[in-house]
């Protein structure tokens, strides 16, 4: 791992793959030219200020839309690539939400600290009044307690329910003690969260409540805070700061053998990230090279912890093509659509945002037919990556999409345009596969098999030796067009 | 506490598929064989009810102590959900006990199909450690495996260790995504919502149907061999990863070139009973089986599907949950499926009526089982119009191959034998009272005596006791019965 190696080209499509939407063989020269080293164009692609953009629109299909619509015209591309991951991360679905204007302004929040600091992350999404809703912390008082935020803060948002050595990370105790922090929080009509004084546990002693709940402590049990009687998040009659201190004991929160403890939150969620970024699999000394380097485990600012990450060599583990034997990972349907608009330089139509072709779907159908529905994860836990994208009915929805979207005819950039794209005074048919797996930035992913495989398509069947007259319109609609299909709906082009 | 939340974020299934469950085993190639072709002319149907039904309020004491408990808990009255009349079967219909149960009044075509001695009713499923998350108790439920987290589902564990080859279509899931029971790397499941609107995307926009012959830059053929050859590519790679992109890619072209026409041979041929399903979501789900059945059995090329899963939402209950009116939530769910089952079966046994013998759907009815199971039922005391979430239920193996009848013990609904969260608790010795079953002791039976497995060191690997993982005692289930007996 090091700031200092030389960028070279293979690892530079890598990069920009797994940071963006895509990478063209142009891109990825660009940025060698501009950041020699790894680390050069590590801090050239995380040197974002986040921006403002919030979906909005009256109906979830408009709000999604208009997030697919961004996403398709946005430079700046890893703050979306990061925003789905949040997304993902902090799950929260319109579904039982049911309140578009929350949604986006959760989204507006996931893209604020997208790559900031992560303790302050979670303390606002503490408050974020569609995750208020989602997982019941307005429905949570100090006579009816609701367990539902604490337990998912904690398995799911930071700590993990068991420790990389196998060991759990808290007991019901803690999530019990934690809802209590939470009782009595709701938000306004602004949006803003405040809490109800009188539905807050105060320490009272509560009807029902046999034993009483005792002091406001976690943890009680975990002899590494090297206080048996716990840890208080107790803050006086200053009840809102409450939360607050919930969030900094869990970060404080430590695993493995005494003296060489490591900070739990901080390598559940940088292993989550090097698999969403880097490697399904990663190893254990991957995650340890990337918290300790970058200091992770003390300041949680995520900017240095995905740098350490990107200019790791275990990042670039999966950059070669897949018949080496090279691991790679199933691209999220979103990434599929958005880095295929892109790269063909396309639009969708209309606020509906659908492909002026085919079957004329709106995107949101289509994605939800590849097995992702913006702003509605199927549950708490988000998706399911890698092999729980793939299913006949999911790539029969990616096939849809290639054959909509090359065949999509219409104006204001809807429609599919490869004279634009392609030199149609190429004859030979290998020239005319070259520049189809390049325009769709997959050129170094194609082995001689698939080369050969769609060679023998753009001839039917002639084979290498046989010319392709791509000035003649019928030829070239129907093959030039047919070939782009079947690129992308070629396995190299599922994966990254 | 009763519940405890376990880690089954396995992302990356890959990586821990098989470690717990003996791959070693399956590497025998004699006798993968042996195993696939065990299921013989059967077929099996997984029909999950999502959300949590309620299966109190499904079979229902009709007298003695469990009925008293029952009436203790549920009301009558504006919001009550209380029975008053549940459905006798004229068959023997009772507990261990002697308690006499009933059906739901909306599952009036259950009890149709109990008279007729094609429904096994299993009470008081449930696992160890049970959890009231819909989430983790649908994948331990999936998995068929409460205390680890193998990654894969315990049908996909019988697919893999089955041998399929990747070009098989060993199961059908309706829907959009292979179900967890199916999870597995090894062998394609395919996925459809219906046939009607299943096929490959080709690019018809250059085709022109007044030009005979067909327009000769019609690329069809080109197109299906690129496609086959880059699958191909992708299955032949190393990386279990890619073969399983590359197979399921492979099969699903596969698919669309042999399964639409099983939809078109359906309706010429039976359109009589066609009309008869239900228009709900489980009947058209059950007729899209019936549809691929109907194929297996004729022979019809690449067709050979014998394992399914569909699913019913709407199970979760918290309000309104209604009784004994055809309005209310519950009733309509319960005979939606009540309903769509006794035309499915109506639909077989006709099937089988007209066939020549030997001719391998001579009796279909009798050759098809359909598992019903739920992620968990609901709490027997009620609230103001509903019901929260609970721990073991019944399950149902309906079929004419079935005996029909009543296993397992209701669980004890006495207010005194309840755990803390007010829930039946798991016992599988009687010292709360009833002992529960585990589901896994469902799905042993029927991969023993439905799908023909035999070998008990292959059940044991397919459905590890929780003993191989160090627990012990009632609480656990640590010894297997895989002759429960409602299948013969």
């Amino acid at each position: 791992m090091s700031d200092s190696t030389p960028l070279i080209l293979p690892d530079a499509r890598h990069l920009l793959r797994r940071t963006g939407f895509g990478a063209s063989v142009d891109a990825a020269q660009a940025l060698v030219g501009d950041f020699p080293t790894r680390g050069a164009a590590a801090d050239h692609l995380l040197d974002f200020t986040p921006t403002h953009f919030k979906p909005g629109g009256r109906y979830v299909e408009n709000l999604h839309a208009s997030w697919v619509k961004y996403m398709v015209k946005t430079r700046l591309v890893l703050q979306e690539k990061l925003v789905l991951f949040w997304h993902d991360h902090f799950a929260t679905s319109y579904d039982k939400v049911g309140d578009t204007g929350l949604m986006g302004e959760q989204n507006r929040l996931l893209r604020t600290f997208c790559n900031g600091n992560f303790r302050n992350f979670v303390k606002a999404i503490n408050k974020d009044p569609a995750m208020m809703e989602f997982l019941d912390t307005v429905r949570n008082d100090k006579d009816e307690p609701n367990e539902n935020y604490a337990r998912e803060l904690q398995e799911l948002f930071t700590l993990g329910v068991k420790d990389p050595l196998g060991n759990p990370n808290y007991e019901q105790e803690d999530i019990v003690q934690i809802a209590r922090a939470f009782s009595g929080w709701t938000y306004d009509r602004q949006g803003v969260a405040f809490l109800r004084h009188g539905d807050h546990d105060k320490g009272d002693v509560i009807e029902g409540w046999n034993p009483p709940r005792g002091p406001k402590v976690m943890y009680k049990s975990r002899g590494d805070f090297n206080n048996p009687s716990g840890q208080s998040f107790d803050a006086g009659t200053n009840y809102e700061a409450e939360i607050d201190n919930v969030i900094d004991i869990i970060f404080q929160h430590r695993y493995g053998p005494t003296g060489s403890e490591r900070g739990t939150t901080a390598d559940y969620i940088a292993q989550k990230l090097i698999t969403y970024f880097a490697h399904p699999s990663p190893t254990q000394s991957f995650v340890h090279d990337v918290v300790d380097g970058s200091g992770f485990a003390a300041s949680f600012e995520l900017t240095p912890l995905l740098k350490a990450i990107f200019v790791h060599d275990d990042f670039y583990l999966t950059a070669a093509a897949p018949a080496a034997g090279t691991v790679k990972s199933v691209k999220w349907p979103i990434d599929f659509v958005v880095s295929t608009l892109r790269t063909l330089g396309m639009k969708l139509r209309s606020r509906y945002q659908y492909v002026n072709g085919g079957d004329y779907a709106a995107i949101r159908d289509q994605l939800t037919n590849m097995g992702q529905t913006l702003f509605e994860p199927p549950s708490v836990f988000g998706w399911d990556w890698e092999t729980g994208w793939l299913s006949s009915a999911t790539l029969l929805a990616r096939y849809d999409f290639a054959r909509d979207l090359t065949s999509a005819r219409g104006g204001g950039g809807t429609s599919f345009r490869p004279d634009r794209l392609i030199d149609l005074s190429l004859t030979d048919p290998g020239a005319i596969v070259d520049a189809v797996t390049t325009l769709l930035g997959v050129d170094d992913q194609v082995g001689t098999t698939e080369r050969n495989a769609l060679i023998n398509y753009v001839t039917d069947g002639a084979g290498p030796g046989a010319a392709v007259d791509l000035g003649d319109d019928t030829v070239r609609d129907r093959k030039l067009n047919g070939l782009v299909a079947t690129v992308l709906q070629s396995p190299i082009y599922q994966l990254h | 506490m009763a519940i405890s939340r376990r880690q089954f974020l396995t992302r990356t299934g890959i990586a821990t598929a098989g470690m717990m469950f003996g791959p070693s085993l399956f590497r025998t190639p004699w006798l993968r064989q042996a195993m696939a072709s065990t299921i013989g002319d059967r077929y099996l149907i997984v029909l999950f009810l999502d959300g949590g039904n309620d299966g109190l309020n499904t079979v229902i004491p009709v007298g003695g102590a469990l009925r008293a408990a029952y009436e203790a808990a549920r009301n009558t009255g504006p919001g009550g959900i209380r029975i008053v009349d549940p459905l006798v079967p004229t068959t023997a219909f009772s507990d261990v006990t002697g308690d006499q149960l009933g059906f739901h009044p909306g599952f009036a075509s259950l009890r149709d199909l109990y008279d007729q001695g094609m429904v096994a009713v299993v009470q008081g499923c449930g696992y160890p450690q049970y959890s009231l998350s819909h989430d983790v108790s649908r994948s331990i439920w999936r998995q068929g495996a409460p205390l680890s987290a193998p990654g894969t589902g315990w049908v996909g564990r019988y697919l893999a260790a089955a041998g399929y080859a990747s070009s098989d279509i060993p199961a059908v899931n309706i829907g959009s995504e292979v179900a967890g029971e199916y999870a597995q790397t090894a062998t394609s499941v395919l996925v459809f919502d219906q046939l009607s609107d299943f096929g490959f995307p080709y690019d018809d926009s250059y085709y022109d149907p007044g030009q005979m012959p067909l327009d000769p830059l019609d690329d069809t053929p080109f197109k299906d061999a690129a496609f086959n050859a880059l699958y191909a590519a992708a299955a032949a790679n190393g990386n279990p990863f890619m073969q399983y992109l590359g197979s399921t890619g492979a099969s699903t072209l596969l698919a669309t070139n042999s399964y639409p026409q099983l939809h078109q041979d359906y309706l010429d041929d039976r359109a009589s009973f066609s009309a008869m399903y239900p228009k709900t979501s489980t009947a058209r789900g059950l007729r899209e089986i019936a549809k691929v059945i109907y194929g297996v059995a004729r022979g019809v090329p690449n067709v050979s599907a014998r394992l399914f899963e569909l699913s019913n939402g709407g199970y979760d209950t918290h309000s309104n949950q209604g009784a004994e009116d055809p309005a209310d939530q519950q009733y309509k769910l319960h005979q939606e499926v009540g309903d769509a089952l006794k035309v499915f079966f109506a639909d077989l046994a006709d099937i089988a009526l007209g066939a020549p013998s030997g001719s391998g759907k001579e009796n279909l009815a009798s050759k098809v089982s359909v598992m019903i199971w739920s992620e968990f039922s609901r709490r027997i005391q009620q609230n103001d119009s509903g019901t929260d979430h609970g721990s073991q239920g019944p399950m149902f193996v309906i079929g004419g191959g079935v005996h029909g009848g009543v296993y397992g013990e209701h669980p004890n609904i006495d207010a005194a034998a309840l755990d803390d969260d007010g829930n039946t608790a798991y016992k599988q010795d009687h010292s709360n009272g009833a002992r529960s079953t585990d589901m896994r002791d469902v799905y042993g039976t029927i991969f023993k005596h439905w799908l023909g497995i035999t070998s008990a060191s292959t059940l044991a690997s397919l459905l590890p006791l929780d003993s191989t993982l160090g627990y012990s005692g009632p609480d656990y289930w640590t010894a297997a019965n895989f002759d429960m007996g409602f299948v013969p």
